[in-house]
């Protein structure tokens, strides 16, 4: 077998040598890289590529990632905030509201992208195997490294104008938007699968990000509705994590959304967890079938 | 001897659905239904074994499962019923250039399709040269691939492709893309796998290809395996069975240009061995016929067939035609067909791609009634290797001065 591997060079009159044995062959690494590195090498490569041609071919290129956004914001802002005068109440609202709009656009991008990731590379599904959900956490990864470009923005711009809370509470960060990211991969892995199966679920989630987008706390304070529905919403791990986002960085004066249900301050982060192994559980049962049904 | 591949059951079914009707209103509606849909046997009850070192060759019709059987092995598809069970590395991908962008660099993309082969950017990167050198590429590295030419294309792809450390090989019609300098290139890496003792499995419709490299094939037909053996017994027991046909189906018309007033159409253009049958893999000195099949939609007075024989690259080697040859032409009425044959008894061309170019026209000077450019490929192996172009026919003598 070993020796199978150790493969001569290539070599065609009158063209260039190919080497054709790996690497470690030649001395360029001293090991194989392991399937899980060279999956990884996969994932970002993909991610990579995504994000680059997204920017490229526009003037503006990354700019519109970030202007996105805030344009939104700044429409938030004017209906909710001015007009309807929702979160009058709450200390600085405006920034809260930024900083909800930015994690709410990683959420619904992520979701957008993720359930086209499958039915989109359909061409290189049918044509190379290689674990598939790979082409759901590339297209996840290339949302996130715009969330997190975006986040820095905001923290940079803001942190110096003394407008963010920063301190040892800030370290919550870090599982927070871990747990967005779980609840937007595992939506995404579950909703990649089934559109594979059913069109349709593209039009239905298009409609059910808009309902959810009321329902996730993000253009208004989490205290602002009856305290009854408040215990509803905040189940919506999406509504939960960026009422805590805005605890940990924007204003301490937000309650933690957990406090709202008590001693099952948990339950959102278990909708987290279920929505995260619905999704995994979807993606593995019915993924070996995806190239004969693209 | 180890077993590289072992199939023992295996059995692939297909849903079809007959009006593709994926929407949940139709799943709402019939929840329990199943009529609407059309069940496919692609593969029935497939069992056998691919020895280490192996060069198997997969025949059969479009359609008869010999591409589901790649599939399956590839791991794109799962089985339905039975087990198939692999010792080594399969390479993951049965085309060339899967995941290309064009809107990428050559080299981009390098790094793309070889990460979805499983190549790390690391390792890519100590072979891009390489890879950009062996495509001939070399002042290409950073244009991007949409400004390339298919052949550039090709050429890219394929050098990434042999970059792949797999243990066992599967090639679905790589043949069949390309040009026949392409093809060329193909069959040299072939050949070396075959020395080198990696497992290759070969799908194509290119009977030649097969007899002259895989030790082994298999006929499928209509998902059942029909006949498995030594590949020259394989093949030959397809051609009697369903003639010259399917090598027709599988050959690249790669002709890139093609004019003509219309009046007599080229229909097709065979390449027959001395048993008549077509092929388009030829030894150096074995008999070989060119048939020209056409139609005519004019009145016509006059016609003449040109041919010009070409090396992949061009240059035009012979141009025999059927006025120098003195055998005239009586045009058929219209509607009518006919075929023009030229013989060669000992095929001069020594080991490479050719091409064809055919020309029928009706006199020197006058415009073509159909006019099929550089079109054709066959190729040309010389079993003793000899260098060169031409077998010149010579002959060797040698005489020593005694004193």
């Amino acid at each position: 077998m070993k020796a199978k591997e150790l493969i001569p060079r290539l070599v065609r009159r009158g063209a260039p040598a190919v080497v054709l044995a790996p690497a470690g062959v030649d001395g360029a690494s001293p090991q194989e890289p392991s399937p899980l590195q060279r999956q990884y090498n996969l994932v970002r490569e993909l991610a990579v590529t995504q994000f680059r041609l997204k920017y490229t071919g526009s003037v503006l290129g990354y700019i519109w990632s970030l202007a996105k956004p805030l344009m939104i914001f700044a429409i938030m802002y004017a209906v909710f905030s001015r007009l309807l005068r929702v979160g009058a109440g709450s200390p600085n609202f405006a920034l809260q509201l930024l900083v909800a709009v930015v994690m709410w656009q990683f959420f619904s991008e992520t979701t957008a992208v993720g359930l086209q990731s499958i039915v989109s590379n359909a061409n290189v599904i049918r044509k190379a195997y290689f674990p598939r959900a790979i082409l759901v956490i590339a297209a996840t990864m290339t949302a996130f490294m715009t969330f997190l470009i975006n986040f820095a923005l905001i923290v940079i711009v803001f942190v110096p104008l003394g407008r963010l809370e920063v301190g040892w509470q800030s370290l919550w960060l870090l599982p927070l938007i871990i747990e967005l990211y779980i609840v937007a991969l595992g939506l995404s892995l579950l909703l990649s699968t089934l559109y594979v199966f059913f069109r349709d679920v593209g039009y239905i989630w298009e409609i059910g990000t808009q309902i959810l987008f009321y329902g996730s706390a993000v253009v208004y304070p989490l205290g602002f509705v009856p305290s009854k529905i408040q215990r509803i919403i905040v189940l919506n791990p999406v509504a939960q994590i960026i009422e805590d986002v805005r605890h940990v960085i924007v204003t301490r004066q937000v309650p933690w959304s957990g406090a709202v249900l008590g001693v099952f301050w948990f339950a959102p982060m278990l909708v987290a967890l279920a929505a995260a192994l619905l999704g995994l559980w979807a993606f593995m049962r019915w993924s070996p079938q995806f190239a004969e049904n693209l | 001897m180890t077993v590289a591949i072992s199939l023992s059951g295996l059995s692939k079914r297909f849903r079809i659905p007959l009006d593709r009707s994926t929407s949940l209103k139709y799943r709402v509606a019939h929840p329990r239904s199943s009529s609407r849909y059309r069940d496919l046997l692609a593969l029935k009850d497939v069992s056998f074994e691919v020895p280490d070192g192996q060069f198997l060759g997969i025949i059969g019709h479009n359609g008869s499962g010999k591409s589901t059987l790649l599939k399956i092995l590839a791991r794109i598809y799962a089985p339905s019923a039975g087990s198939v069970s692999i010792q080594g590395h399969v390479s993951p991908f049965l085309e060339l250039g899967v995941g290309f962008h064009s809107e990428l660099s050559a080299r981009e993309n390098v790094y793309l399709n070889g990460a979805v082969l499983g190549l790390t950017r690391r390792e890519l990167r100590t072979r891009l040269d390489d890879i950009i050198g062996f495509a001939e590429l070399d002042s290409f590295v950073d244009q991007k691939l949409k400004n390339f030419s298919s052949g550039m294309q090709v050429r890219l792809a394929f050098s990434i492709a042999i970059q792949v450390n797999a243990s066992i090989l599967l090639m679905d019609e790589v043949l069949a893309v390309g040009d026949a300098s392409f093809q060329e290139k193909c069959f040299e890496v072939f050949a070396r796998y075959k020395r080198e003792g990696r497992t290759v499995i070969l799908v194509t419709h290119d009977l030649g290809a097969v007899d002259r490299y895989c030790d082994r094939a298999i006929l499928f037909d209509r998902g059942e395996l029909v006949k498995d053996g030594a590949s020259g017994e394989v093949t030959g027991y397809y051609r009697q069975t369903v003639g010259h046909r399917s090598d027709v189906d599988g050959r690249e018309r790669t002709a890139v240009n093609r004019w003509g007033s219309g009046e007599a159409e080229i229909t097709d253009v065979l390449y027959l061995n001395d048993a008549g049958v077509a092929q388009t893999m030829f030894s150096s000195g074995s008999p070989m016929t060119v048939q020209i099949h056409y139609r005519v939609h004019g009145e016509l007075q006059r016609m003449v067939c040109g041919l010009a024989f070409h090396r992949s690259d061009g240059l035009n080697l012979a141009g025999p035609n059927t006025l120098s040859g003195r055998t005239p032409i009586t045009p058929p009425g219209i509607g009518s067909t006919g075929t023009v044959s030229y013989r060669i008894e000992s095929l001069p061309l020594l080991t490479g791609g050719y091409t064809l170019t055919v020309n029928l026209y009706p006199q020197f000077g006058e415009e073509s009634y159909d006019y099929v450019e550089q079109g054709f490929p066959f190729r040309v192996t010389d079993d003793i290797g000899r260098p060169g172009l031409v077998d010149l026919g010579g002959r060797w003598s040698a005489s020593q001065a005694s004193n």
